[in-house]
């Protein structure tokens, strides 16, 4: 990208711009972009609102941003509460705080910390979550590891590895009966799947461990299958 | 579309390949989204794929995968333009057109000496169709022209072009999205060919 020789677009306070090419955005306060912008680094601090696409080499989101766009980005990280009405790529994808996506997610590496909504697919090869997501497509990854933290639910999950584990402390098993620790999905298929605490209509895979709190309707695996004491499971078929 | 539902399930067993596989191609636009067919099923829902499509796919991914990287592949299989350039002798050589159909080619479009991946597919649908006999050189004509007013068409994989026929006078027309077309009694089709099928002929072609 030639944006070296571009100047930079920042905003303290109230403003309002008509978007374009930058070297650098910042939005602190709240700021107004009315069309796409296409920069290196884009930061957001505030309730920045952005009527448009973004592309980015570099993008942060700290406050409660909303963009009305698509969001492209080699790297982004989502801190605040924010929400993107369409779709997000980027290589590197990390939330931190609670955000909505209007469209679907597509990255190389997905790490999710804090509460995300997506109401598309999600993709990417490695899909890390420690938190709740609610995902109303297809979560597709290479490796999927998720901790679950709260109630977390996804329509479809499909990968090669799937891991699913619930949270040991000791100090979450009070709160633990309030709030469920689950992940709820409709069909869940890959090669090596471990679940704990999740309940799903089906799994099939090669390799299939069910853990403890698992509520399964069929399990149907080509490999080895087990299930732990803790766990109903109404049919398995080995096939 | 009266083509045949195979499950997913059914397609793991003809081909062998596991559900990583699958999902990994899907990511990388192996398999395009509008092959996922949902259905319900007593089990809840479940995915098809169209029959012949998919086990198609799947051989020829298997076949190649250890040459090219997932990535070739799917831009092997993408209709979108590949900075790809032959050359005349290139495009003879490789069996794509015979040197008349280029040569009614250049007389039509202007002569040139490098031809890019549209200029290619065009050429290869003309010869398709002049070479099976079904349209003869003034209605390759009308398709080139049809083909450089609606750049769009070639991008389009579902579009399928039909050639018609009444009282000896010729016509073509394209059908976008590649449903089927009803003619009055009178008129035959001559020929139709489709996108998808020729970009993939034209793809093996020139790897």
């Amino acid at each position: 990208m030639e944006t070296k020789a571009l100047g930079n677009l920042i905003i303290n306070g109230v403003g309002s711009v008509n978007g374009g090419a930058f070297h650098k955005v910042e939005i602190n306060g709240k700021g107004t972009v009315n069309n796409d912008i296409e920069c290196e680094k884009f930061n957001c601090n505030g309730t920045g609102t952005i009527h448009g696409n973004v592309k980015t080499e570099k993008g942060k989101i700290s406050g409660a941003a909303k963009i009305h766009g698509v969001v492209k980005a080699e790297s982004l990280s989502v801190n605040g509460s924010a929400s993107i009405s369409e779709a997000v790529l980027s290589r590197k994808l990390e939330v931190s705080g609670s955000s909505a996506i209007g469209g679907s997610v597509k990255c190389d590496e997905m790490v999710l910390n804090g509460k995300a909504k997506i109401a598309g697919d999600c993709e990417a090869e490695i899909f890390h979550a420690e938190g709740a997501f609610k995902i109303d497509g297809l979560l597709n990854a290479e490796t999927i590891d998720i901790k679950l933290f709260g109630e977390s639910k996804a329509k479809e999950i499909g990968g090669r590895k799937i891991k699913v584990a619930q949270h040991r402390e000791s100090l979450f098993k009070l709160i633990k009966s309030l709030f469920p620790l689950k992940l709820e999905a409709e069909l869940i298929e890959g090669d090596d799947i471990e679940l704990e605490g999740t309940s799903a209509q089906v799994v099939r895979g090669k390799n299939v461990k069910i853990g403890k709190n698992c509520e399964i309707g069929l399990v149907e695996y080509s490999g080895e299958y087990e299930c732990s004491t803790d766990s109903e499971v109404k049919e398995s078929r080995l096939i | 579309m009266s083509d045949q539902l195979i499950s997913k399930k059914e397609v793991l067993d003809l081909t062998g390949i596991s559900y990583g596989q699958l999902y990994r191609w899907k990511r990388k636009n192996l398999i395009p989204e509008d092959w996922f067919v949902r259905k319900s099923t007593f089990t809840g829902q479940e995915t098809f794929f169209p029959k012949e499509k998919i086990l198609e796919r799947v051989e020829k991914v298997q076949m190649m995968k250890d040459s090219l990287s997932l990535d070739e592949l799917a831009d092997l299989f993408s209709l979108s333009a590949s900075n790809l350039k032959l050359t005349k002798e290139g495009l003879i050589e490789k069996g794509i057109v015979s040197e008349p159909v280029l040569n009614i080619f250049l007389e039509t479009q202007g002569e040139m000496d490098e031809f890019n991946y549209h200029e290619i597919l065009k050429l290869y649908i003309l010869s398709n169709l002049l070479e099976s006999g079904n349209i003869h050189m003034e209605e390759g004509k009308m398709l080139l022209q049809l083909l450089n007013d609606h750049q769009k068409i070639l991008q389009q994989p579902k579009a399928v072009i039909c050639f018609i026929r009444k009282l000896g006078i010729s016509s073509c027309l394209v059908s976008m999205s590649g449903e089927g077309v009803l003619l009055e009694k009178g008129t035959k089709l001559a020929a139709s060919i489709s996108i998808e099928q020729c970009a993939e002929e034209l793809k093996s072609k020139l790897t």
